[in-house]
């Protein structure tokens, strides 16, 4: 049963970036929202540990909150709209939002 | 089959409303029979720690609307062995019944639910 | 696919925004929303009384008509509205308070609905923080 976990805190202010990847099974994946997005900074130890992650769990990163920060996407994410945010959530079989 | 819950508390007690209200959510849940769980994490440990005084914040007993989860149905009770240790507490006795889990425990807990709410 | 959506945000954050998107994306997909539920500060999302300057976002507004034109169950959570101050007329009146600052389409009910929507709908998705 695999999770989408979805984080929209900036992952320097806050744990939840930290503890949402010790909790991460091999088939989840993550949606960068909001100030998340921030982690996929390049030169951060944040984007290094999304990088380290197995391939097999996808992340992926809201494409308005990158565009509005002006950040690029680097190869370990998938950038994605709305529609594509809804059917990510229909394909995992729960979504868990770190609130 | 009704659809199951896990509810994963992570603010320290007295941090605002969000303790309080992740427990009405296990506690209305438990009043319909729903199957739930209940997770400690990071700072949400801090709710599990006993003798704590809340009238001192002129706050309610948390502690012991904890400890009427099991009245309402609601025992499988978690928390995360690294928050308790991160925080000093891992000798700690705590306040309530509850299973500790490793990292790994923890994904497959998570796993196990249909439904989770992280607060 | 059915969904749930409940949001613990209030207006000024863009979890709210992030949510109200969201869910036009749902319908616009062919899924449904089964029911909104507003928690925690989600409540104030929903307040009839936010000002939005003219040339800025009125998400209180846009959420209204979102729910008004898709006919949608909107669910305020009475006790994290009471005691956020988010009343309709009828709670105004029954504890005395001088003003409501919630009104239709939302509805004030019990976390009983949210927990009834968790189970009517194949994905519960929340929104809130930030």
């Amino acid at each position: 049963m695999a999770t989408l976990h979805l984080l929209s805190h900036s992952p320097f202010s806050d744990s939840r970036f930290a503890s949402c990847l010790r909790l991460l099974g091999p088939q989840d994946g993550l949606l960068l929202s909001g100030d998340a997005v921030y982690a996929l900074q390049p030169g951060t130890a944040q984007l290094q540990a999304l990088q380290l992650m197995p391939d097999s769990i996808a992340v992926y990163a809201l494409d308005e909150d990158l565009q509005a920060r002006h950040l690029p996407v680097p190869e370990r994410a998938l950038a994605v709209d709305y529609p594509a945010f809804v059917e990510l959530c229909a394909t995992y079989a729960k979504v868990n939002s770190w609130l | 089959m009704s659809k199951s819950l896990l509810i994963i508390s992570r603010q320290a007690p007295w941090a605002g409303p969000s303790a309080r209200e992740a427990l009405d959510i296990a506690l209305a849940g438990g009043a319909f029979d729903l199957p739930l769980g209940l997770l400690f994490l990071d700072d949400g440990v801090f709710q599990l720690l006993p003798e704590q005084q809340p009238s001192a914040l002129q706050q309610k007993d948390l502690t012991a609307n904890l400890q009427a989860l099991p009245m309402f149905g609601v025992e499988a009770l978690y928390v995360a062995s690294r928050s308790l240790s991160e925080r000093g507490l891992s000798e700690q006795p705590l306040a309530l019944p509850v299973e500790q889990l490793d990292d790994s425990a923890l994904s497959l807990l998570v796993d196990r639910y249909d439904q989770v709410i992280t607060i | 696919m059915k969904f749930a959506i409940a949001l613990f945000a209030p207006a000024h954050l863009p979890s709210s925004r992030r949510a109200l998107r969201f869910a036009e994306a749902v319908l616009a997909g062919g899924h449904e929303i089964v029911r909104l539920f507003f928690y925690q500060d989600g409540v104030h999302s929903a307040s009839s009384n936010a000002v939005s300057a003219q040339d800025e976002l009125d998400l209180p507004a846009e959420w209204r008509t979102f729910v008004e034109q898709q006919k949608l169950d909107a669910v305020v959570c009475i006790a994290a509205a009471l005691r956020r101050g988010v009343l309709n007329a009828e709670e105004a009146q029954r504890y005395q308070k001088p003003a409501a600052n919630l009104a239709a389409p939302w509805e004030l009910s019990g976390l009983g609905q949210l927990h009834e929507a968790n189970q009517l709908a194949d994905r519960l998705i929340c929104f809130g923080g930030h």
